[in-house]
């Protein structure tokens, strides 16, 4: 694993080398945020004393919202991207920087605070050059926790679009690749600890006395806040300044073939237009937040699957099958003014696959087969597929069958286990990965019984108004990848740790688009 | 301020203040002319503090006037009252982030943000009439002794030339010998300024000494205002005469006569000793 790590560290850096400055970015903003409205909550419950209680009531409150339903809740309002993220990140950071202030602006010793206002300050000067100093030591590290507490959390951020080093974490949790997760979390504790070692620096700095440290202090203050302005505007200008329209906003839902299929879109729009290509990927959530961000025009496409768009977009009953399909491109155009557009030509559905010795021997080629053997056979699948109204229990009835006995098993077992023969069968996701290489069957839905998940790249119409070409792009992908393709191509990144781009850019140049 | 007629720096018109129910002062009237050095003396709790604070607004009474320059406090701006006020805390409080420097400077920087040398100069002149060596300049309140304390905390009451100076209890904790000189100080910057000055002390030879007024106070209530002699020669009540009864019984006879009385310590002393 340290050697994987080291490769992965050396090999990408480019990539880690990005995510750390976007962290860096969205916790500093964060953070100053933070600094300024905590410290300015902080003083005004100080100075008036009846609001402390409500407010520090409130701030509490806001930060014990478990970070998934916060992002939950800021989705509806801010959408997906470093909005929401900063927010977010901006709320929990409030309460030990208000805490903070409050703690060290009520805790100066009242008789200085008597002695400077009996010599004639004003209510301000007396704030600003005897209550503040004297309160800066439990402020500051009050700063330290929060900054600290900011970088750690700024993980989560990527769990709804923004860049950060969260996004390596997440992509290695979805992509199966351990060693990624590990390098995000590394470099996130690493980073937390430089800067709260630079933290400790100024706090002592700050606690120096004489006027040679006092000049020292305003070089290096003046020093660092040049610094902070020119990575400040070096952060945000270069975005100002490129014209927004020609940039495609594409988001990925987290799974590891969207993120190839990102990958893809961006390298191929990328090579034959003069359009830049702005991927977001990984959106937790997937589907309910991306087709928010789809609707405020946050995003412009992303691959979707029929299935999905049927039941959880347009909310229709019954079960999808592709026969539907035009209705289902009228009704996105009517309702939602978005197309279907460059179908890729695989699903990716559930089905049922069985060890090839076990079809062998039974002949199976359908469910209707598999039906008639069932209650000699163990079905091994996810504890949700038991659960959910659609699952195991439906599909019974469906073909009338019963297994003989069922195995709830974790996703990255299912493979192994039946390998082993410790089950027959087992409930797959079509474009698995580890499909590609297993000894086993999948067998045909005949009668039809789970949804059908085509997969295909949604895009808002205004945006295929503007840009034409982006149609004639997406078309070239129409049916270029097969089941087998994507569930290869899943293999590879999955198994074999390959970066998805890399990924994308074998299969467009294997498909001659590149 | 300086403009006005009145020869009264400071009056007390039937000054109130009581907290709920307790009266912590009742009644208190009286005058303090320009360029007087009024002691105030009285039992722990008496309300000297609390008269005190009244002349800088720092706290309000419950009833009654406080006048300062003949104008009811009240009317005026605290701030701009405050900047012409002296103010030795209780304690003489330091800022203890800032250095001797900025603390005596620190309300010449309220006032005259952008004059720097004529806030140096004023800083420099003040420690040497407190008496403060010019290299303690860049030290911190941490890095004093006790005494040196109180003699910043003085020069930042004087820094910015005010009118009137309110010192309570500035010689706290020091020596006999450190509160010697700086009663000395005190007295020849009063002498040298004509500052008026309201002085809250616990020690009766202090308050007798420095004082060119005495006002005695007792659970609240005034026993007796008057100048030193006064106070020495008619005690108006008994808790008075019971304060000054040691200074009254105290004969300064030179050196070489101290036997000659034969009341005196030495005297006595001596006859003892005789005795044997
Ligand atoms: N904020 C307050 N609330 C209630 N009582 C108070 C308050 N401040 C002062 N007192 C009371 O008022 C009385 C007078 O207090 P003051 O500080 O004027 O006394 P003092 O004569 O200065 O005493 P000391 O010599 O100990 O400094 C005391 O009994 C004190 O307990
Ligand atoms: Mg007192």
């Amino acid at each position: 694993m340290p050697s994987q790590i080291i490769d992965l560290l050396t090999q990408r850096w480019d990539f880690f080398q990005g995510l750390l400055v976007e962290h860096v970015e969205i916790c500093l903003v964060a953070i100053l945020i933070a600094i300024v409205f905590g410290g300015v909550a902080g003083i005004l419950i100080s100075e008036y004393r009846k609001a402390a209680r409500p407010t520090l009531g409130v701030v509490n409150f806001l930060y014990t919202i478990p970070s998934i339903s916060m992002l939950g809740f800021l989705i509806p309002f801010s959408g997906i991207g470093d909005a929401t993220a900063v927010i977010a990140l901006t709320i929990y950071a409030l309460l030990p920087m208000v805490r903070a202030t409050y703690t060290g602006m009520t805790n100066v010793d009242p008789a200085i605070m008597e002695a400077a206002k009996g010599m004639g300050g004003t209510r301000m000067q007396t704030l600003v050059r005897v209550q503040l100093p004297l309160a800066m030591p439990v402020i500051m590290s009050g700063i330290r926790n929060m900054v600290t507490m900011t970088i750690a959390l700024g993980g989560i951020a990527s769990y709804i679009g923004p860049g950060g080093l969260g996004v390596a974490i997440y992509r290695g949790i979805t992509t199966n690749n351990t060693a990624m997760t590990i390098v995000g979390s590394l470099l996130i504790a690493l980073l937390a600890l430089v800067v709260d070692a630079i933290l400790g620096f100024v706090e002592r700095r700050m606690q120096m006395r004489g006027q040679r440290a006092r000049r020292t202090n305003r070089r290096l203050a003046i020093g660092a806040a040049v610094v902070c302005v020119a990575a400040a505007l070096g952060a945000t200008v270069p975005g100002m300044l490129a014209s927004p329209s020609d940039t495609i906003h594409v988001a990925t839902k987290p799974m590891t073939e969207q993120y190839v299929m990102g990958e893809a879109l961006k390298t191929l729009i990328e090579h034959d237009t003069n359009l830049k290509v702005k991927l977001t990927e990984g959106v937790a959530g997937g589907t309910s937040n991306i087709e928010a961000g789809m609707e405020s025009g946050q995003f412009d496409l992303y691959p979707e699957y029929t299935g999905t768009g049927w039941a959880a977009v347009l909310k229709n009953k019954g079960t999808y099958s592709e026969d539907q399909f035009d209705t289902l491109q009228a009704d996105y155009k009517k309702r939602l003014d978005m197309s279907w557009v460059g179908m890729y030509g695989f699903g990716n559905t559930f089905g049922i696959a069985v060890r090839s010795d076990v079809a062998q021997k039974y002949n199976l080629k359908t469910y209707s087969d598999l039906a008639k053997v069932a209650s000699q056979l163990n079905l091994g699948a996810e504890p949700d597929f038991f659960e959910r109204e659609d699952g195991y229990d439906a599909l019974c009835k469906a073909y009338g069958m019963s297994f003989g006995k069922t195995t709830e098993m974790d996703a990255g077992l299912k493979y192994d286990a039946l390998d082993q023969g410790s089950v027959d069968a087992i409930i797959v996701y079509t474009t698995d990965g580890k499909l590609s290489t297993a000894d086993a069957k999948v067998l045909e839905d005949d009668k039809g019984f789970f949804p059908s998940y085509q997969c295909g790249n949604v895009v808002r119409n205004q945006t295929l108004r503007e840009h034409p070409e982006l149609r004639t792009e997406l078309k070239k992908l129409q049916g270029t990848i097969s089941q087998r393709d994507m569930a290869r191509m899943n293999y590879e990144v999955e198994e074999k740790g390959k970066d998805p781009k890399a990924v994308a850019r074998e299969f467009l140049k294997s498909k001659g688009l590149i | 301020m300086g403009t006005t007629t009145t020869d009264t720096a400071i009056e007390y018109r039937d000054v109130c203040k009581s907290y709920g129910e307790k009266s912590v002062l009742s009644h208190l009237s009286l005058k303090v002319k320009r360029g007087e050095f009024v002691t105030m003396i009285g039992s722990s709790g008496s309300g000297k503090t609390t008269a005190l604070k009244m002349v800088n607004r720092l706290l309000e009474p419950t009833s009654g006037t406080v006048l300062v320059d003949g104008r009811d406090v009240r009317e005026t701006d605290p701030i701009q009252l405050r900047r012409n006020i002296g103010y030795a805390i209780q304690g003489s409080v330091l800022f203890p982030h800032m250095t001797v420097e900025d603390n005596i400077s620190y309300v010449p920087n309220l006032l005259n943000k952008r004059d720097h040398d004529r806030t140096r100069k004023a800083v420099h002149k003040w420690m040497g009439i407190v008496g403060l060596p010019d290299d303690l300049l860049d030290r911190y309140p941490s890095e004093l002794s006790g005494g040196q304390q109180q003699r910043v905390g003085i020069a930042r009451a004087l820094a910015a030339s005010p009118d009137i100076l309110l010192m309570d209890e500035p010689f706290g904790a020091v020596d006999e010998i450190t509160r010697g000189q700086l009663q000395a100080e005190i007295s020849r910057i009063h002498r040298e300024t004509g500052i008026t000055v309201m002085f809250v002390t616990h020690d009766i030879g202090e308050a007798l000494r420095l004082g060119t007024r005495v006002l005695v106070l007792d659970g609240g209530t005034v026993q007796q205002y008057g100048t030193p002699e006064e106070i020495l020669a008619d005690p108006a009540t008994e808790f008075v005469s019971q304060l000054v009864s040691r200074q009254r019984h105290t004969c300064d006879l030179p050196e070489d006569q101290l036997c000659a009385c034969e009341h005196s310590g030495a005297a006595r002393a001596r006859a003892a000793l005789d005795a044997r």
